[in-house]
């Protein structure tokens, strides 16, 4: 009875393979303890919710993220958008946009505008938040500085409508001589280089905006990199400013306008660059407004949040190097290209978010025309792939090129997980479509616009962003005297086009203008039109007022108020 | 007693048998290594492995880079059952004239044609005074009083009443709602749903030439047809996962290989050398290695593409072999060196010499030979290690240039849908892991079978 003991079979235990399963199992076990601990922890201190939430009834503040910190707040410098977005609301300049995009008077409260020349009455109540009036001197110190090329400000060229601007960006003149003259402290003059219909809708350019001039050089070269360093005088002031943590701004009550000013602070709480972690964020109720991605709107639809579209305004393309030495100068090679394009399937397949639209034409949809939308009254080129003509056509390009085979070209592009996704797109489908072999090249923003201006691709994937309201901040890109036009193009008749629009001041002849604009570049192939850019977020219905624009401050909070009937 | 007692005892060759049969010291090894069943397997897996990269493109016969649009991001186990369909139908907008009347909801709405993933058309009956139609697209049925979804577009104008879906269709259960707009753009709180599954349809034309079926008359509307399998689903270009993680199983396996292949080479050279002769030379080569290994690998990864003039869209593969060779020789080194410090201590060395033994001959012969065990040890732990170190680098975008994957590379790309479609990153992650484990556990295996001293235990 007692032989099972003589002979102990071999035990289980022993073998390798059941050790590796016994740890397993300890590690899985242990997962698991940690797991729910940590989930009662959280529940019972309540880690998730501390004292900013996203909307603080209190208080009456609205707390958001920023997906960058603004590496300085001096309007004269700045060019990114989330500078603009933050100088949009501690500062005003002479005109504001409306909800609806509408001309509001800003610091000015009226103006007579003729072709050439202009003058603005500054109201007298508009103070910087120091307490000194804010006077026709703060404009022309601004703009002046801003043309100063020891500035070497980037977007100096926005300026360049007012007599002199560029001859004093370029070193030919002096300052002085900058067409813009304070005649007392609450009246500015204007004279402009030429007629510039648009002129009125620059004005709320930030690089258009005031700057008091003694406060500016009491801080010998500092003003703008602190919250302490600038003087304001938009409807909010910033109050703190911790570098790469968070930004605050507080109602301005020195503003001419504080009654209509609903918010008592905005709390830019949170700096990320990453919109998962802003979604999270939003999910915990410590942020108003995230944006979205094709890979998680399906969480923010379970969670059935409310999901908002918006167009930035802006239009994408491929760029092509018309430089005569390389490939993409063949006109029937960027045809055939042209042709097996189909930015349906871009939009729908590959990007996959709602909000985008097909591009169709260099002028986005919203873009207003002689009396309705631009578009509706000068319809976009008709595009439809064609496998077929883009065959003829490249057996032409290969003629004229001298070619046994399709080329191979470089596609400059972004270095996000966006851009290579996009590149591997036109890279498969150009290889399946005409035999086009495509090298990527990714590069930062930087490096990508010095191997544009050099040269040194075929295909770039680009976009452009509107400055200002009307068809030309989009129509002049591909004239050749444009510095933006770093393809090359050059298309006589196109750069008559747009000599027209510019200075005609009557609507029709300009719309035409740019209707023949939009079909030169798409009869030419000088660009192929992607899509419009749309971004989906989610945002806390409890906050009212939000302006989305894709002209000028985005989103624009200045209106913003908490409803006060949905208080849970 | 007889003389029969006396008889010799038969010779026994029994006896003089050694109880087990002499043994080389490899043949040992190999013994103790087919004995271990967790090494055994790992080197099953790796040959597997190998098998897979190697031979899998001719039995796998599937272009790595071809991109099917339709079916991005598809899970191994999607329904492939697709219905078929004569033609496709062009979509025709529907615009009615201005309707009379006092209802706020847009009613009979209803889908147009078919349901399908490429597109679902949707038609409804005008509301009085609405400037536009907004279509919302959920995944849960709407409640009234929540959001209704994703905001799908909207409609030209209050008289078009029909709108066209494209956006990313699976074969799943919708709800499409239509809202109507006042003048002032502002939604009315009247909705109505719709529940719509989308299916899988082709047309007959598409299937002929994808060759799921030979003869167009033989078949009619109607009938069923199995799409193209993919056992491990697409990526998000609908590209085959199975043929990119067996072109990625041919970069990670051979950067694991030849690399490790090649700084083991220079570190059994650099190693031997300094401890067999010691001294000066010890001292240099050594203080050499040491300077080796406090370089920063990224850095010097970066420097190597840059000095390699890696042009516009070039893999960054031969730089990172370089740099992985170039920097990794000094751990082999330093083993080498140390057991060569060991053995040329020992009396056969001495003996060899003093029969006229060359350095070069007691290096090659005695040392190199002696070391082997540390070196295969060695060699099996630096694999694992390069392939993560490739993985690692394609991950941060500085390896393989698209479209050529690799295990590093897919799962860069599979994280940003983890939550959605986790096969993408759960695929080439478990390779990875896979792999490296064979690696260590067959590293440990050869450990165990080639150190002496686990003889005397037995």
């Amino acid at each position: 009875m007692t032989e099972t003991l003589h002979n102990p079979k071999p035990r289980l235990t022993a073998t390798p393979g059941w050790q590796l399963t016994k740890y397993a199992l300890y590690a899985l076990v242990l997962c698991v303890v940690l797991l729910l601990l940590l989930g009662f922890i959280t529940e019972k201190f309540n880690v998730g919710a501390t004292s900013t939430s996203a909307v603080n009834f209190e208080d009456n503040t609205i707390t958001l993220s920023l997906t960058s910190e603004p590496p300085q707040m001096d309007s004269t410098r700045a060019t990114d958008m989330v500078s603009g977005m933050l100088l949009g609301h501690i500062m005003e300049g002479l005109i504001r946009y409306g909800p609806e995009n509408e001309i509001l008077p800003g610091v000015a409260e009226s103006w007579e505008m003729g072709d050439l020349s202009g003058t603005f009455h500054l109201r007298q109540d508009a103070y910087w938040s120091n307490g000194t009036p804010v006077t026709a001197h703060d404009f022309v110190f601004s703009w002046q500085t801003a043309l100063n090329p020891a500035t070497a400000s980037q977007y100096a060229f926005v300026l360049y409508p007012i007599k002199n601007g560029k001859a004093i960006n370029v070193g030919e003149a002096s300052v002085d001589s900058l067409g813009a003259k304070a005649i007392d402290d609450y009246t500015l003059s204007i004279e402009l280089e030429q007629p510039t219909p648009y002129f009125i809708k620059l004005l709320a350019f930030f690089t258009y905006l005031p700057i008091n001039k003694e406060f500016y050089e009491s801080r010998e070269g500092n003003y703008g990199t602190n919250a302490e360093d600038m003087i304001y005088n938009g409807p909010f002031l910033m109050s703190r400013w911790v570098h790469d943590k968070d930004v605050r701004l507080e109602r301005n009550e020195r503003y001419w306008n504080n009654s209509q000013t609903n918010l008592d602070a905005i709390e830019f709480g949170y700096i990320t660059p990453d919109p998962n972690t802003a979604l999270n964020l939003f999910a915990t109720g410590k942020i108003v407004l995230a944006g979205l991605n094709a890979e998680n709107i399906e969480r923010a639809l379970t969670e059935r949040w409310r999901i908002e579209t918006h167009s930035d305004g802006s239009v994408f393309y491929l760029g092509f190097n018309h430089r005569a030495e390389r490939p993409t100068s063949n006109l029937n090679l960027r045809k055939a290209i042209q042709q097996v394009c189909d930015p349906e399937e871009l939009v729908f397949k590959v990007l996959k978010t709602p909000g985008n639209l097909p591009g169709e034409s260099i002028f986005p949809v919203w873009l207003r025309g002689v009396e309705g939308y631009f578009r509706d009254e000068f319809p976009a080129p008709d595009h439809k792939r064609d496998v077929a003509s883009a065959h003829d056509y490249m057996n032409r390009a290969l003629d004229e090129l001298g070619l046994d085979e399709p080329p191979s070209l470089v596609f400059l592009t972004g270095d996000s997980a966006f851009s290579s996704k996009h590149a591997e797109y036109y890279q498969s489908m150009l290889k399946e479509k005409l035999g086009i072999e495509i090298k990527i090249d990714k590069q930062i923003f930087k490096q990508r616009l010095a191997k544009m201006t050099s040269g040194e691709y075929d295909i770039v994937a680009a976009g452009w962003g509107p400055d200002y309201d009307d068809v030309l901040t989009f129509g002049d890109l591909f004239t050749s005297w444009n510095a933006n036009n770093r393809g090359l193009y050059k298309n006589e008749e196109l750069d008559h086009q747009v000599e027209i629009a510019q200075q005609s001041s009557d609507p029709r002849t300009r719309m035409e203008a740019m209707d023949r604009v939009q079909h030169i570049l798409y009869e030419d192939a000088a660009i192929i039109f992607e899509y419009e850019r749309g971004s989906v977020y989610v945002f806390d219905d409890r906050v009212k007022g939000v302006t989305r624009r894709s002209v000028g401050t985005d989103p624009d909070y200045t209106q913003a108020y908490i409803n006060p009937e949905v208080d849970n | 007693m007889t003389e029969l007692s006396f008889k010799p005892v038969a010779t026994s060759h029994e006896v003089e048998q050694a109880s087990r049969p002499s043994l080389s010291y490899w043949q040992d090894a190999g013994r103790r290594l087919f004995a271990n069943v967790r090494a055994m397997i790992s080197l099953f897996v790796i040959v597997f492995l190998l098998l897979m990269a190697y031979l899998g493109p001719f039995i796998w016969r599937v272009d790595h880079t071809e991109q099917h649009l339709d079916k991005t991001s598809q899970a191994p186990w999607v329904n492939r059952n697709a219905i078929l369909i004569s033609e496709d139908s062009p979509w025709q907008e529907v615009v009615v004239a201005e309707p009379t009347g006092t209802h706020r909801a847009p009613s009979n709405i209803e889908v147009v044609g078919e349901a399908r993933t490429t597109s679902v058309g949707l038609k409804w009956d005008a509301v009085p005074n609405a400037t536009a139609y907004r279509i919302y697209r959920h995944i849960l049925q709407p409640v009234a009083g929540l959001p209704l979804g994703l905001p799908i577009g909207e409609t030209e104008n209050g008289t078009h009443v029909s709108f066209q879906d494209k956006m990313d269709i699976q074969q799943k259960t919708y709800w499409y709602s239509v809202v109507a707009l006042d003048d002032e753009g502002n939604e009315f709180e009247e909705f109505t749903s719709i529940e719509v599954r989308p299916r899988l349809y082709i047309t007959v034309g598409e299937a002929l030439r994808l060759g799921h079926i030979t003869d167009a008359s033989n078949v009619e509307p109607g009938d069923t047809v199995r799409l193209d399998w993919h056992p491990l689903g697409t990526d998000y270009l609908g590209r085959d996962m199975l043929a990119r993680l067996i072109k990625g199983a041919q970069v990670s396996l051979s950067i694991g290989i030849v690399a490790p292949l090649f700084f083991i080479i220079i570190g059994i050279l650099i190693g031997s050398v300094s401890g067999f002769f010691g001294g000066v030379v010890d001292s240099i080569l050594m203080r050499f290695t040491d300077i080796v290994i406090a370089l920063p690998f990224l850095l010097f990864m970066i420097l190597f593409m840059v000095w390699f003039g890696v042009e516009a869209g070039g893999s960054g593969i031969p730089a990172m072999v370089v740099a992985l060779v170039l920097l990794s020789w000094p751990g082999v080194a330093r083993l080498v060196r140390g057991e060569v410090l060991q053995i040329r201590e020992h009396g056969y060395v001495e003996a060899s010499r003093l029969l006229g033994g060359t350095n070069r001959w007691l290096i090659g012969r005695h040392m190199i030979p002696n070391t082997m065990g540390v070196v295969l040890v060695s060699f099996t732990f630096a694999v694992p290690a390069t392939i993560f170190t490739e993985a690692f680098l394609s991950f941060i975008g500085m390896g393989v240039v698209p479209p050529t994957p690799s295990w590093g590379a897919m799962c860069n790309d599979g994280i940003r849908t983890m939550e959605k479609t986790p096969h993408e990153l759960l695929f080439p992650a478990l390779f990875i892991s896979i792999t490296v484990l064979a690696f260590n556990l067959l590293g440990d295996g050869l450990r165990d079978a080639l150190d002496a001293r686990m003889r005397a235990r037995e």
